[in-house]
């Protein structure tokens, strides 16, 4: 085995079918589509850690698949191949998944602060760090969080995090203009809280992170549901133009009239599909509102729009072939929101691949061999802590809750980081 | 300062986006359909027109009005009445007087006939008898008599017989009405937003898809034909075409006959590859990994040699996969170049918005966003093929499919 192929370890929770660990950890061992090809990565990932095996386990049979990656029962020992140093060249943490306690709040305790701190150890004493990977937020924990994001820089590794919504395909192909003057934004989703409440925020700060001055933190967030959801709908606590907008990116609108197939619902009509909604709405410092929705029962997607300054038309990224698209429909001075779904081919029932985690870990494969995230983490500590001032939202019947220690500034990256071609 | 007039007339008009002014009435519609059931093309299609649709980030109304229906068969769940008493149109017994709203002459502006869907015979090559052919004559019959023609929309292809279809299109000539026809999966979202460069030296195409012969092999041949056409020269029509079947389709790719490196690429883009992609969701290569033959018990190559000396497959993999997917080699290009047409689900099929908007298009500035004769050729290419299956799979020389056209400039898929 050449020695210039990064060496990398994963820390999983549990590795059953659907299960993150498994969208991850194949993509590194079978490879995956990725710009045309079937890409096979060019690294080795050469130790895996599960937390749980249970029903339904692949690690095992994946071990025996791939010889060349054996699973150890200790993190210390992944990270180590069974020595005693650091011997891996990245790390993979996938901490969702896999049955862990709920706190009082909702919030379910996945280990990924206890797998962070594992790690970290074994850095310390090899006096040698490698680039992190941690899937989805930080830690259900803000204060965990804040120590993983600090201690990664303290300690000099490359340490990127989050959800495949900012990295997936997006239909149409838009990017936030750099530099947009964003006057609100929301996301239009569906799933549970503390969950899939994760994937639309990053879906909004994936975006709103490119506005006019970059991000500048959180100052409060106030959370809505059930009643509370219509009353602030009905107030216009946030814009309804632009939930449409957003309902009209959607490709799994649940038609509210019978026989219809795809229909536009009314404020009622959605009031009837919708049971449980609940919304997060918060300002950042720089007074931009944005609202993060949950529509179960009426879509099965997640929509993203914005109210931007000057905004015309969508820009269009184009693929790497396409050399007419001429779709400079400036039609003088109207304002459409932009809007997009951020696409997930989901395995549940529309597809058989979760190919969404494809350019998700396309983006971890840079980041191992070029020891520099394509995005930041700050983004993710910044979603993290809105994960977890949501649920105490909720938790607290839906009080606002002001944020002050998600004073989180960064600046995005200039390139996107999605997948487009 | 421009004023309306003067914008409409230099910007909208322009870019080929006027869809209706404000302060003009709608255009009437008939809607010519074999059934108007739930999830029917008759349905979905016929619906954006009454309740409108979601294109570009809004719900977007047409400025247009269903005035008359016909509908060939009422089964059940027929909604022909149901649509008419709530959107205020008339069910007519026959189509001319669908066409007259009762009266004598032409009364509608725009007709859109949906034959697809209902109860109509197999002929011996399995194809559909569904009467596109004869539902568009009667159309014609009364834009003769009333000397007045309007744009017409065909869904899917023009006919089963080649020789119809072609009449068809002379007959749109004839009578100077613009004529659009076919599938979704040209205007449909593509991922990645691939479009071939107009003028481009395409060296090999190759579509995999699966579904039922005479209605999923037609959606991926205009999936093909809207990629293939914009090669140099433009459409040059097809010389031969041969459909095989079975281990003689695997002993074709073994023998070069289609490309594995096109449909290695075809399929990196699928999100349903089946298999172990279905029982463990693995992300592996179908191809290398060597299931293909044990998933797929009978599968299909249709080869087109076109007259410029192009060849195209289509693959039909039942049982590999359940997406459309493309792929081609283009000359001074290293990369295979390679995209998925996006089928997106039931009930929705939004994909079906962005074929409406280009009918809806085509209905206020009578001109068709892409040429009919694209559909002429699809239609007489999967004849043929089929032709070729009864035949003993042998290859069939195509003289008759000597359909030359260049396609439109812009590209037409939906990408706003």
């Amino acid at each position: 085995m050449s020695t210039d192929r990064p060496q990398l370890a994963a820390v999983v929770t549990t590795y059953f079918k659907y299960s993150h660990a498994q969208h991850i950890v194949d993509r590194f061992l079978y490879g995956y589509g990725w710009m045309g090809t079937h890409h096979r990565p060019p690294m080795d990932l050469v130790a895996l850690y599960v937390d749980q095996v249970g029903k339904g386990d692949l690690s095992r049979s994946r071990g025996e698949q791939f010889p060349s990656m054996r699973i150890y029962p200790t993190i210390a020992e992944a990270l180590t191949l069974g020595g005693n140093k650091l011997a891996v060249d990245g790390v993979v943490v996938v901490g969702e998944h896999g049955n862990y306690p709920r706190n009082e709040k909702g919030q379910t305790q996945y280990p990924r602060w206890e797998f962070f701190e594992q790690i970290i150890k074994v850095f310390r004493d090899s006096q040698r760090s490698v680039p992190m990977f941690n899937d989805k937020h930080l830690s259900w924990n803000w204060d965990w969080a804040k120590q993983m994001a600090e201690t990664s820089r303290e300690m000099g590794f490359a340490y990127m995090a989050g959800s495949s919504l900012p990295v997936t395909w997006r239909i149409p192909s838009v990017e936030m203009p750099l530099g947009s003057q964003i006057r609100e934004a929301l996301c239009v989703g569906y799933g549970g809280v503390d969950s899939y409440d994760f994937h639309a925020l990053e879906t909004i700060q994936c975006m709103v992170e490119r506005r006019r001055g970059g991000e500048t933190g959180v100052k409060w967030l106030q959370a809505f549901r059930g009643d509370k959801f219509w009353d602030a709908l009905r107030e216009g606590r946030w814009s309804h133009r632009l939930m449409e907008a957003a309902l009209c990116r959607s490709h799994t609108l649940v038609p509210a009239r019978q026989s219809f197939n795809d229909i536009l619902p009314t404020d009622d009509e959605m009031h009837r599909l919708v049971k449980d909604p609940v919304a997060y709405q918060y300002e950042h410092a720089d007074g931009l509102i944005c609202t993060m929705i949950l529509m179960n029962g009426l879509v099965r997607d997640f929509n993203f729009a914005a109210d931007v300054e000057h905004h015309r038309s969508s820009s269009v990224v184009y693929a790497p072939l396409v050399k007419d698209f001429n779709f400079a429909a400036d039609i003088g001075g109207r304002s459409e929101p932009f809007s997009t779904q951020m696409f997930l081919p989901m395995p549940d029932g529309r597809t058989t691949l979760a190919s969404f985690f494809s350019p998700l870990v396309n983006n971890m494969e840079k980041m191992f061999l070029t020891g520099k995230p394509t995005y930041p983490v700050e983004r993710t500590l910044l979603t993290t802590g809105l994960v977890a001032a949501g649920m105490e939202s909720l938790y607290r019947h839906e009080e606002r809750v002001e944020t002050p220690h998600l004073s989180v500034t960064y600046q995005p990256t200039r390139e996107s980081a999605f997948e487009r071609a | 300062m421009l004023n309306r007039r003067e914008f409409l007339q230099t910007g909208a008009a322009a870019t080929g986006l006027l869809l209706g002014a404000a302060d003009a009435p709608p255009k009437r519609l008939a809607i010519i359909a074999t059934v108007y059931k739930y999830l029917s093309h008759a349905q979905h299609l016929g619906d954006r027109f009454l309740v409108g649709y979601p294109y570009g980030g809004v719900w977007h109304k047409p400025a247009i009005k269903v005035v008359s229906l016909y509908v060939d068969q009422k089964p059940d769940g027929d909604l022909s009445g149901e649509r008419a008493r709530e959107f205020g149109f008339q069910v007519y017994p026959t189509i001319a007087e669908a066409l007259c709203c009762g009266g004598k002459d032409l009364a509608v502006d725009a007709v859109l006939i949906i034959a697809e869907h209902g109860d109509y015979p197999r002929n011996e090559k399995g194809q559909i008898l569904y009467p596109r052919y004869e539902f568009f004559q009667q159309c014609a019959e009364v834009f003769a008599r009333s000397g007045r023609s309007v744009p017409v929309y065909n869904d899917k292809h023009l006919s089963y017989s080649f020789t119809k279809a072609q009449s068809m299109v002379e007959t749109s000539r004839r009578l100077r009405f613009p004529m659009l026809g076919g599938s979704s999966l040209p205007v449909t979202f593509r991922l990645p937003p691939l479009e071939m460069p107009l003028g481009c030296e395409i060296e090999e195409a190759l579509m995999v898809g699966e579904g039922e012969s005479d209605a999923m092999d037609f959606h991926a041949f205009e999936g093909l034909q809207c990629m293939v056409e914009r090669r140099m020269h433009g459409e040059a029509g097809v010389r031969a075409v041969q459909m095989i079947e079975g281990d003689a389709v695997w002993k074709a790719g073994e023998e070069g006959r289609w490309s594995r490196d096109l449909l290695i690429s075809a399929l990196s883009r699928s999100d349903t590859p089946l298999g172990t992609g279905e029982t463990e969701s693995r992300p592996e290569d179908l191809v290398t990994s060597g299931q293909l033959p044990k998933l797929v018990a009978n599968p299909a190559a249709y080869f087109i040699e076109y007259r410029d000396g192009l060849k195209a497959t289509l693959l039909m993999l039942n049982g590999a996969l359940k997406d459309f997917n493309f792929a081609a080699r283009v000359k001074g290009v290293p990369a295979i170049q390679s995209t998925q047409f996006l089928l997106t689900p039931e009930p929705n099929v939004t994909y079906s918005a962005c074929l409406v908007h280009g009918i809806e298009q085509m209905f206020q500035t009578r001109v068709a966003p892409y040429p009919i004769e694209r559909t002429l050729l699809v239609s007489g290419i999967l004849e043929s093929c089929l032709t070729s299956k009864v035949h003993d799979h042998q290859r069939l020389e195509t003289p008759h499919l000597k359909v030359a056209y260049q396609p439109p400039a812009q590209s037409t898929f939906c990408r706003s």
